[in-house]
């Protein structure tokens, strides 16, 4: 979001596990929060290990701050416990023999931080007596995240902070989550698996598949522009990869998608907001392109929104009111036709 | 519910249960009891229980001083290596006493390898003295130490420790202040475990450490010669012990081997 801030973690970070390799450029800016999101098994965790100097790098370099951690090849590594880099746990992983100032005390060292800001802060100032096992799973979660600033470290790692949440509980912690790493002003990496958390905590989004960044971009490029199926998945878009050609992409399986693009040459991905997808009864007369006769598969309501999944030449999927269903008068299994504009598909050129 | 044993399993372990107690409750059942206070205080006992006592605790500590750092090595091996230390280190578990008793006095004896420095560089003579009772009971009770320590070493999660050192802690904060305290039962479980097995030791501490009443005749060689000479009083220290041994291991009740 401050490109003039430099980066305060940056590297290249290479991890094989058998037959499994991570490779990942990472870089993040001062004060900067970025989720880390991605498929399981994509390497999340094993990144913010690699990071946190737990497991070697079999190949690139880490630096923080400017300072070289540990770089492929050098014999000084610096260890885990000089990176001043705070991670906390998916289950907050906090020491049952301690109670919650014995915990957020641990690390205190050097530092001045403000405990009692950061207690109250994080709701937590009636609880220092408590022991871990009389605590609620998001209490305990709060006081991890109390353990882990408290040590005023340059950079927080997060594993899933909100996993172990019910909904409400979530939106909580996640808005007070939010504020405290912003009021702190440490760099964050924080590994989420609902796009809410992300979207409402990042600054940037990176999105890790199978070991490699796909896609790194700020909440509203990712929610816009989908750079994989994953993705677009993720945040409801439908995706579709084909072969341009001109202002036209030809699919696989024999669709043609018109755009308001023109020169295309190649393989390109499509993306296509559900949104701008309009369902009708009767085919729409007018503008043929880009109207498809499909059969509704379900219909699915969130609020007042209704995600209708479509199969017919190719699976789409629209979101609807919930009003225009029922004036629709569809369900599973009726016949629609299925029309999106030219000028609402998105287009993204694929590497050959 | 639990799901009911086989009959014929059941009945099995009852005559089990029954043989094993039998020796037990013959025991008690001989047992002299208004004569306890007197047979438990003559010099002979009252010596070898005291005896007994701090030796077997000097040794369960001297056990926990060298089983804790072999279960940590242990924890973090694999593969081959990690059995053969493993069964280098829980080798006086299996052997009898004696060889064990034995190989002391090779070691530690006037004319064995460590013991004739000792000799030499301080003038520290170990066989056939208080602390040489120390060394045979602690040689025998160490793996006890060593297989309930590893054991709960490796039940405890491994990122406790890299959540100590992502708060800033050294590996040996870590250890301290994290580790330890999180192991603690299996360090209490290893530690009783070896004081009960000091405090009964026999074979090593007769051939290490002799049987001189006053100065290393503990509990069992007192009841040994007492079988000749006085059964009563025999049967009184055998009741000590017994006891002592049962509260131990009903005070440690499934923390012998804590869960995986």
């Amino acid at each position: 979001m401050n490109d003039q801030l430099n980066p305060l973690l940056e590297g290249r970070i290479v991890v094989e596990r058998g037959a499994f390799k991570l490779d990942v450029d990472v870089s993040v800016k001062q004060a900067e929060i970025v989720a880390l999101v991605g498929p399981n098994g994509a390497g999340k965790t094993t990144l913010l290990e690699a990071i946190l100097g737990w497991l070697p790098l079999a190949d690139g370099s880490v630096l923080l701050d400017g300072r070289m951690l540990e770089a492929h090849g050098e014999n000084k590594t610096v260890p885990t416990h000089e990176r001043e880099i705070g991670m906390v746990f998916q289950d907050g992983l906090l020491f049952p023999h301690l109670n919650v100032m014995g915990n957020i005390e641990f690390g205190i060292g050097t530092s001045l931080t403000n405990v009692s800001e950061l207690l109250g802060l994080l709701e937590i100032a009636d609880l220092v007596g408590r022991y871990p096992k009389e605590l609620s799973a998001g209490q305990r979660q709060r006081v991890a995240l109390a353990r882990t600033l408290a040590t005023a470290p340059k950079m927080v790692l997060l594993d899933e902070p909100l996993g172990a949440l019910d909904v409400t509980g979530r939106a909580i912690a996640r808005k007070l989550i939010g504020n405290v790493l912003r009021a702190n002003g440490a760099g964050a990496l924080v590994v989420t698996h609902d796009p809410a958390d992300a979207f409402a905590l990042a600054d940037r989004i990176l999105v890790l598949e199978n070991g490699h960044v796909t896609q790194y971009a700020p909440p509203d490029q990712i929610r816009t522009r989908p750079a994989t199926k994953w993705v677009a998945e993720l945040v409801g878009w439908n995706f579709f990869e084909g072969d341009g050609n001109g202002s036209l992409v030809n699919l696989a399986n024999g669709v043609e998608i018109a755009t308001a693009h023109s020169g295309l040459d190649g393989p390109v991905a499509v993306t296509i907001n559900p949104t701008a997808v309009a369902l009708y009864t009767e085919e729409p007369a007018g503008s043929p392109r880009n109207s498809w006769h499909c059969h509704v598969e379900s219909i699915e309501f969130v609020a007042d929104v209704a995600r209708v999944s479509l199969v017919g030449p190719f699976d789409i999927s629209a979101d609807v009111t919930r009003a225009a269903v029922a004036d629709l008068g569809i369900d599973t299994g009726s016949a629609v036709w299925a029309s999106l504009k030219a000028t609402e598909v998105g287009i993204q050129l694929l590497q050959g | 519910m639990t799901p009911q044993l086989p009959r014929l399993l059941r009945l099995a372990a009852f005559i089990a249960v029954a043989v094993v107690a039998a020796p037990l409750l013959s025991l008690l059942w001989r047992i002299p009891w208004s004569e306890l206070p007197r047979l438990l205080s003559t010099e002979v006992v009252a010596d070898a229980l005291v005896l007994s006592l701090v030796t077997s605790l000097i040794a369960a500590l001297l056990a926990l001083l060298i089983g804790i750092p072999i279960a940590f090595q242990l924890s973090r091996m694999t593969g081959i290596s990690a059995s053969t230390l493993r069964a280098v280190a829980t080798l006086p578990m299996v052997l009898p006493p004696v060889v064990g008793g034995a190989a002391l006095l090779f070691a530690f004896g006037r004319r064995g390898l460590i013991g004739e420095t000792l000799d030499n560089a301080a003038g520290l003579v170990l066989p056939y003295t208080p602390a040489g009772v120390v060394i045979a009971n602690a040689f025998v009770a160490t793996p006890f130490v060593v297989l309930t320590i590893e054991s709960g070493l490796r039940a405890l999660d491994p990122r406790y420790e890299l959540a100590a050192a992502s708060l800033g802690a050294s590996p040996l904060r870590a250890t301290l202040r994290v580790v330890l305290p999180m192991i603690r039962s299996s360090i209490v479980a290893g530690a009783f475990l070896a004081w009960a097995r000091a405090l009964g030791e026999f074979g090593a501490t007769i051939t290490f450490a002799g049987n001189v009443p006053g100065r290393t005749q503990t509990l069992p060689l007192a009841v040994f010669v007492a079988m000749e000479a006085d059964r009563d009083a025999a049967l009184a220290m055998s009741l000590v012990l017994v006891f002592v041994s049962l509260i131990v291991l009903v005070c440690l009740r499934d923390r012998w081997w804590p869960a995986k």
